[in-house]
């Protein structure tokens, strides 16, 4: 640390906030993505403490590195490697991540195969996330209870070593399943010691749903025409009650896969096409989907 | 340049073979709508034509006499595919602020030249031209050589990788400095300084270009004393140390005589000069490639020809040559210093031979004059080369704040504070002659 | 003695602050950072000890800090570097190097002359330490 500047009687918040530049980053965070009110309620509470925990540190109030390693939890598709990026850009800019990049993985790059694989494996990762945020997701695979020669625990240890001891290098993001997430935390209370911040991620509307997909379209140049946007509404709902409900993830996939019904109808008509043909989703195109089918049936 | 009142190509073959004298563009050596080929060798000359000859007739007249052409009609061209074999100047442009000059562009076809041979290359290019009647001056300013004719020659026998490989030494220009004085140490003093410069800190040091076999320092009395003072060097160092040995002799049997006895006393590294002419340079490259042995090449001699504006060769085209020929270093000349060289045209010869070159050659006076002494001079040089790399590593702008790093290493290195209190504003600010003659040209982004 | 390998061995001897900060330079530079050790720093001597594998796509020094930490702790009193590798044609070799650990003494090198027809001479250089122990117990206090 550097030496203690000359203490101002009063700070500005205002200033602060402004000069840091996260307000553009919350900004953007309330602008791109679709609901998540109260993900970005809390996003916005976790900047505000930081915020404020870097004025009062240099006015001498505050006591040490805040700790800053965080757990979403959240059903999959509901947002949480997109807010991850937008929190390492937050704490980029507060000065609590020095590089602001967001290094993702999952068990299998952590956990080795056989006895002295996984320290190097881990090591390896948490090294290239240095000055960043690790986002581990579907945290709860590290810990397998009922195999005791399973090498995951391996990976929790050096993980727990790094989260306590280098808390200026690098920030955690453990993400996955509430409910399996809190059992995975029973199991392993030095870990859920060491999270500071909770944001748990609710699924999105019917309606959330739909901006998200049209949104999307608009990404791609695409777009529904009327009756195709009716439909997409009737598939949303149809969609939720079927297994493996993944929110804005199925919602992509069923985009992806009505793009390719488009091509094929338009490639079989045989006609000439313009722009309009090109960009536009029609309501067969939507209706095609076997999830209509097996309402029917 | 307008064509309109350009001699055209004499294509009617009774005419254009008829015995006698004709103008070299009407023999087919100009031709403004030529392509030039991937394959094709390029030139671009500066000409300066006599008063009253027409520009594009002396363009055409260096393509002629630089490939087949002969000052007169020749009905033996008539027993070749002379249209293919004939050289082309195809462009041609009056040079910025220079009155009565012009750039012209010529092409030759690759089939011209032998395959590995500068002294082939040489003889067609800078053969007869240059001292042509018709132009008062004629200078060779840049060559394009095709990857096919690049790809005869074996080119540098080390390169700058493997020469920092052998010698372990990255991240900071390797520092090096030329024995002072030139001529008259014995070989015993001579070897002095040697040890002296490398202990103190350099990693080079090197003959000057005149220095041979001379009655006060033969030979193998140089090659002994200077091995000595290399291997003391490094091992109260534990680096790699080198000097360059100057191998240049009367004749190419002396010259492997004294490489043979430098690799046998364990030196990396020999040096010939410019002068010994480019067969003995291709000859010695190969010897080196044979031996492990890093290959310097002192330009000695070449202001004969590349200082002046008008007429010679520009040290531009020389590096290329080099480059094919196969040489490890080559002085490029000094952004500061004693000799010739206008800082950006040093900049763009470091371009035009980039992996090839990274001495900071600071000149060697400044080692060996130091007022404590040679080693003390020589650390001088190397703690202010390290400081600086240090910090623009550390992302400071050592243009800016250059003195100011130096400054505070002088703080602890007395060696350094002596230096720049002895030097510390000298500058050498003579113009230089050999600037460039170029407007920028707006171009498509 | 002092042995001069290196980028910066003419300067005092870094600190980890200047050693991060070198380290962050060729992070900047795409290049994969590597740390090796030796007791036999013979300058002919090209293969130090590997400390692990190149670290490849790391964003900040922290990484490289961390595992200098562990390379000196387990390899006290000897030679540490720190190498950092271009892999961009026409490079493909070591762009920088630099000591980061020194023994607490260094005896050097002795030169040895073998002295042979005319006036010629055979040099080499040896280690003192290397010459007085095996590895791993040369340069112990």
């Amino acid at each position: 640390m550097n030496a203690p500047e000359q203490a101002p009687a009063r700070i500005d918040l205002g200033a602060e906030f402004r000069d840091a530049g996260i307000g553009e980053v919350l900004d953007a965070l309330e602008r791109d993505l679709v609901g998540l009110a109260p993900v970005k309620r809390r996003v916005r509470e976790i900047a505000a403490l930081l915020l404020v925990d870097r004025v009062r540190q240099r006015l001498g109030l505050a006591t040490e590195h805040p700790s800053l390693h965080m757990s979403f939890t959240g059903n999959p598709g509901t947002g949480k490697t997109t807010v991850a990026m937008r929190m390492a850009e937050i704490l980029h800019r507060l000065g609590y991540c020095r590089r602001g990049h967001v290094v993702a993985v999952t068990r299998d790059d952590l956990v080795g195969q056989y006895i002295g694989h996984t320290a190097p494996k881990t090591k390896e990762v948490l090294k290239r996330a240095m000055g960043g945020v690790l986002f581990i997701d579907e945290a709860y695979y590290l810990y397998r209870p009922e195999n005791e020669k399973d090498y995951g625990q391996e990976a929790i240890e050096i993980l727990l070593q790094v989260m306590e001891n280098q808390r200026d290098d690098l920030v955690v993001i453990l993400a996955g399943y509430a409910e399996r997430m809190e059992r995975f935390f029973e199991s392993n209370p030095g870990m859920k010691s060491r999270i500071a911040h909770h944001v748990d991620f609710p699924d999105y509307s019917d309606t959330e749903l739909g901006e998200i997909a049209q949104r999307m379209l608009a990404g791609w140049n695409y777009r529904f025409d009327e009756a195709a946007r009716v439909a997409f509404a009737d598939y949303i709902v149809l969609r939720r009650r079927q297994p493996h409900f993944a929110n804005a993830r199925s919602i992509r996939n069923a985009l992806d896969r009505m793009r390719l019904r488009q091509a094929l109808r338009l490639f079989e008509s045989g006609a000439t096409v313009d722009a309009e043909a090109l960009t536009t989703l029609t309501e067969a195109d939507v209706r095609a989907s076997r999830h209509f089918q097996q309402a029917a049936a | 340049m307008g064509a309109a009142d350009t001699p055209q190509q004499i294509l009617d073959p009774k005419k254009r073979y008829q015995a006698g004298v004709l103008k070299y563009a009407q023999m087919g050596y100009w031709n403004a709508d030529y392509a030039p080929k991937d394959t094709d060798v390029l030139a671009v000359f500066r000409i300066t034509p006599q008063e009253g000859v027409d520009p594009i007739e002396a363009a055409a007249a260096v393509a002629g006499e630089s490939s087949t052409a002969t000052w007169t009609v020749v009905w033996t061209d008539r027993l070749t595919a002379c249209d293919m074999y004939r050289a082309k100047a195809y462009r041609i442009e009056p040079v910025p602020g220079q009155e009565g000059q012009y750039f012209c562009w010529v092409a030759y076809d690759l089939d011209l030249f032998e395959e590995g041979s500068i002294a082939n290359l040489t003889a067609s290019i800078i053969g007869n031209v240059f001292s042509f009647k018709p132009l008062r001056a004629c200078r060779l300013e840049d060559m394009r050589l095709p990857v096919a004719y690049v790809k005869t020659f074996r080119g540098p026998p080390t390169g700058i990788v493997v020469e920092r490989e052998r010698l372990e030494k990255y991240g900071r220009p390797l520092l090096g400095a030329t024995m002072k004085p030139k001529l008259g140490l014995s070989g015993k003093n001579y070897g002095r300084v040697v040890y002296e410069a490398l202990r103190g800190g350099l990693d080079f040091t090197k003959d000057d270009e005149n220095i041979n076999s001379q009655p006060f320092m033969h030979w193998r009395d140089r090659f002994l004393y200077c091995m000595e003072g290399v291997n003391q060097a490094a091992a109260q160092t534990g680096e790699s140390k080198g000097h360059y040995l100057n191998i240049t002799a009367g004749t190419m049997e002396e010259m492997y005589k004294r490489a043979e006895f430098a690799r046998d006393l364990g030196s990396c590294i020999v040096m010939i000069d410019l002068i010994v002419g480019w067969t003995a340079i291709q000859s010695m490259s190969n010897w080196c490639r044979d031996n492990d042995m890093i290959l310097h090449l002192h330009r000695a001699g070449h202001g004969t020809y590349t200082r002046q504006k008008n007429h010679g060769v520009s040290f531009r085209v020389i590096a290329k040559w080099l480059r094919l020929a196969g040489v490890d270093h080559l002085h490029a000349g000094t952004a500061v210093g004693k000799l010739e060289g206008d800082p950006m045209t040093v900049q763009g010869f470091y371009n035009v031979c980039r992996d090839t070159v990274t001495k900071q050659d600071l000149f060697g006076g400044g080692t060996i004059g130091h007022p404590m002494g040679i080693q003390a001079g020589a650390t001088a040089n190397r703690v202010a080369l390290e400081a600086m790399v240090l910090a623009r590593n550390e992302g400071r702008d050592i243009a800016s704040e250059g003195p100011q790093i130096l400054a505070d290493a002088a703080r602890w290195c007395q060696p350094l504070r002596a230096a720049l209190d002895t030097w510390g504003d000298i500058t050498f600010n003579y113009t230089s002659t050999d600037t460039s003659d170029f407007v920028p040209t707006a171009s498509v982004a | 003695m002092r042995i001069t390998q290196g980028c910066f061995s003419f300067l005092p001897d870094l600190t980890d602050t200047q050693i991060a900060a070198q380290v962050n330079y060729c992070l900047e530079q795409g290049w994969a950072v590597a740390l090796e050790f030796t007791d036999d720093p013979h300058p002919r001597n090209t293969y130090w000890n590997m400390w692990g594998l190149p670290m490849f796509d790391l964003r900040d020094p922290a990484g490289v800090m961390g595992e200098l930490k562990a390379c000196r702790e387990a390899n006290p009193e000897t030679y540490v570097r720190i190498n950092a590798f271009d892999s961009t044609k026409g490079w493909e070799t070591v762009r920088m190097s630099f000591i980061v650990q020194r023994p607490t003494a260094e005896p050097g090198f002795r030169l040895v002359r073998q002295e042979t027809q005319g006036r010629m001479l055979r040099y080499t250089m040896e280690s003192y330490a290397v010459g007085r122990a095996p590895e791993g117990a040369r340069y112990a206090p």
